[in-house]
């Protein structure tokens, strides 16, 4: 016999809070929880549809739950019940504090100054952080066109710290994007035609020393040095530095590697399995528990 | 743009073929409400307009959704003036049609962010000609060589809704601030607006997020107000507060229950992602979107009977929740929803 949501609650603090092994958990939920962890419980967040809202709600749940969650549509501090598939879903919009529109969401939060974690994805991603969504190739004629900006350089430009979602590859962790949508750490001024850095670009204005923190993929989790510049902090199990360098388009900095990345705990995994995404949207199955775990739910 | 009007407009009240056939044209530059293709957007009018045959419309607003989909099927669209070009269940993920089209060469793409684009919207609605933006410096969005409609020669100043530049940057004169993007206010011809109610008088009401359609009723010279249900003024004039566009800015209400469908209204219904999927999966091959479009658009007599072919079944399921204003009886994943009663972080942290 299923249990109610309500007994599920009660189970929550009785799941141990330690690390799962290997083969209990599935990479999309690596990630998830990778993401929740880098939210603190004073952030107002700012994140984008998919893995980054699944993280932060897992978060939400857990660590930081005084986090204060806005979605682009116009949602602040929306608590969900129910994953929701987009940033404008009523889901998103439940019990929240208030709610308005783009200019509320974009101008009054996030230029105003109060966003401190922006969540984002991304088609690729240059050494420096700065992420490309929105075409490979001629921008004119391209051959790779993706949707284009959305909230993308908004949020990555002016929240305080913002962190990536990307799938790794060779060709989407490069040395200078073909396009730059959201600037990372470098970036062009275009008054002088001249690479530099986003301190110097964007000098006087308020998000001068605003940009990205951190990158999760799914081989490993990235951090940026005092120049701005990509490093490895983590490689995710399973996964090795050599395979890491293999895909990576430029000459990667390894040299401050901690180790595996953390694996999610039981506690954790139950909270996104249970709470977070019981309807399969974004997470492709559910894993079973080990026995120990299985038999504390079943009780 | 600022004008000055004798008198407030007086909104009629017309069926979705009239309201298509008498406010659309070839050519046009308009907006479509919503978010994504998720949140209310004009479905109706846009299928419409479809079978209309408009076509070289100029779309200027933020997003990729059902409306934009539908449109850029049949190639409807010439200059999709935007920031983000995905749409609906698909999210992340771009518009195949409108890639189809953009790789042929049939239409024009211009870039801006979701920032700008509601930035832009709030200047045109308030009659400012410009407005100035700090996101993002640095980005190819405001690279001067990646201008389309300037590359396409069409900032002349000959069409008084193309603006003469795509933006400027300049040091902030005031305060010292660094250096902003100046930006030039929306202002197209026609915004169609899906929203649950309207008084017959014209005053329109949503539940839910506001996205920028308060802004685009103001931004945009007319409004087609497209509702749920058209109710008496005076029921909404007992709750002022929750009305977002004044009957002043109106100029036409169409009745059309179910009329933002496969998006959602809140509390109305939900949005139908299994469909959506479909509408992806058609839109990949040219003979499947041809066939998709003979069964659903061109076939259906009225959209009463594309709603009919849905099946009661379906719409049942979609049917929102009073409450919480979403169904929890549609299955959008592998699994049904669970039956909660309170969010989680809430139950555990309070506020």
């Amino acid at each position: 016999m299923a249990k109610s949501m309500e007994e599920l609650i009660e189970l929550i603090d009785r799941i141990p809070d330690e690390p799962a092994k290997p083969g209990e958990f599935i990479l999309p939920e690596l990630m998830a929880i990778a993401v929740a962890h880098e939210v603190r419980d004073d952030d107002i967040v700012f994140a984008g549809t998919g893995l980054p809202m699944v993280g932060i709600m897992t978060a939400n749940m857990l660590n930081a739950p005084h986090a204060l969650l806005i979605y682009e549509s116009g949602i602040c501090d929306g608590k969900t019940m129910h994953v929701p598939m987009s940033v404008c879903d009523q889901r998103a919009a439940n019990m929240s504090s208030t709610l308005g529109g783009l200019v509320d969401t974009f101008g009054y939060y996030l230029q105003q100054g109060f966003v401190t974690l922006g969540f984002l994805g991304g088609a690729a991603i240059d050494k420096y952080g700065g992420v490309n969504v929105t075409s490979i190739g001629d921008y004119f004629q391209p051959s790779h066109r993706f949707t284009g900006s959305g909230g993308n350089s908004d949020i990555g430009t002016m929240a305080r710290r913002t962190a990536f979602i990307i799938l790794q590859e060779k060709r989407r962790f490069v040395e200078r994007n073909e396009y730059t949508t959201t600037p990372g750490w470098w970036c062009w001024d275009f008054k002088t035609r001249e690479w530099k850095p986003k301190k110097e670009v964007w000098k006087g204005t308020p998000f001068a020393d605003c940009g990205p923190c951190a990158v999760v993929t799914n081989m490993g989790v990235y951090r940026f040095d005092d120049q701005g510049i990509i490093y490895l902090d983590s490689h995710h199990p399973g996964v090795t530095v050599d395979q890491i360098k293999e895909n990576c388009g430029f000459e990667l900095n390894v040299s401050r590697v901690t180790g595996e990345t953390r694996h999610p705990t039981y506690r954790e995994l139950f909270v996104l399995r249970e709470f977070v995404d019981p309807e399969l949207i974004f997470l492709p199955a559910k894993s079973e528990y080990p026995a120990a775990i299985q038999s504390l739910i079943d009780g | 743009m600022p004008r000055i009007r004798g008198k407030a407009k007086t909104a009629e009240i017309l069926t979705l073929e009239e309201a298509v056939k008498k406010y659309m044209h070839d050519g046009i530059v308009c907006a479509f409400s919503g978010f994504t293709g998720f949140n209310r957007n004009p479905v109706a009018f846009a299928w419409e307009t479809v079978r209309q045959g408009f076509k070289d419309l100029h779309v200027l607003d933020r997003h990729g959704s059902v409306c934009t989909w539908l449109l850029n099927a049949v190639g409807a669209i010439k200059i999709q003036e935007t920031d983000w070009m995905g749409w609906g269940e698909m999210a992340g993920k771009l518009d195949v049609n409108l890639e189809r089209n953009y790789k042929r060469g049939q239409m024009i793409l211009e870039d801006y962010s979701h920032g700008a684009m509601a930035l832009r919207f709030l200047a045109g609605a308030i009659g400012s000609p410009f407005i100035p933006y700090y996101a993002p410096l640095g980005s190819d969005l405001y690279n001067p060589d990646y201008d389309a409609l300037g590359r396409a020669g069409m900032r002349d100043g000959q069409n008084p809704r193309v603006a003469r530049k795509k933006f400027i940057q300049m040091e902030e004169p005031f305060y010292g601030d660094g250096d902003v993007v100046l930006l030039p206010a929306a202002r197209p011809e026609l915004a169609i607006i899906h929203v649950a109610q309207a008084g017959d008088k014209g005053t329109a009401r949503w539940r839910g997020v506001g996205t920028i359609d308060k802004e685009i009723a103001f931004a945009c010279d007319k409004v087609v107000v497209i509702a749920e249900e058209i109710v008496p003024e005076s029921d909404l004039r007992k709750q002022p507060e929750s009305n977002q566009v004044p009957y002043f800015v109106v100029d036409c209400i169409v009745e059309q229950p179910w009329g933002a469908y496969p998006s959602a209204v809140p509390f109305y219904y939900d949005y139908d992602a299994p469909f959506m999927r479909l509408m992806d999966a058609a839109s990949r091959s040219e003979e499947e979107l041809k066939k998709w479009l003979d069964e659903w658009v061109y076939g259906p007599k009225t959209w009463e009977d594309m709603i009919d072919k849905l099946g009661v079944k379906r719409l049942l399921d979609l049917k929102a929740d009073s409450v919480t204003g979403y169904s929890t009886r549609i299955l959008r994943g592998k699994k049904p929803a669970p039956r909660m009663k309170m969010p989680l972080s809430v139950a555990r942290s309070g506020y």
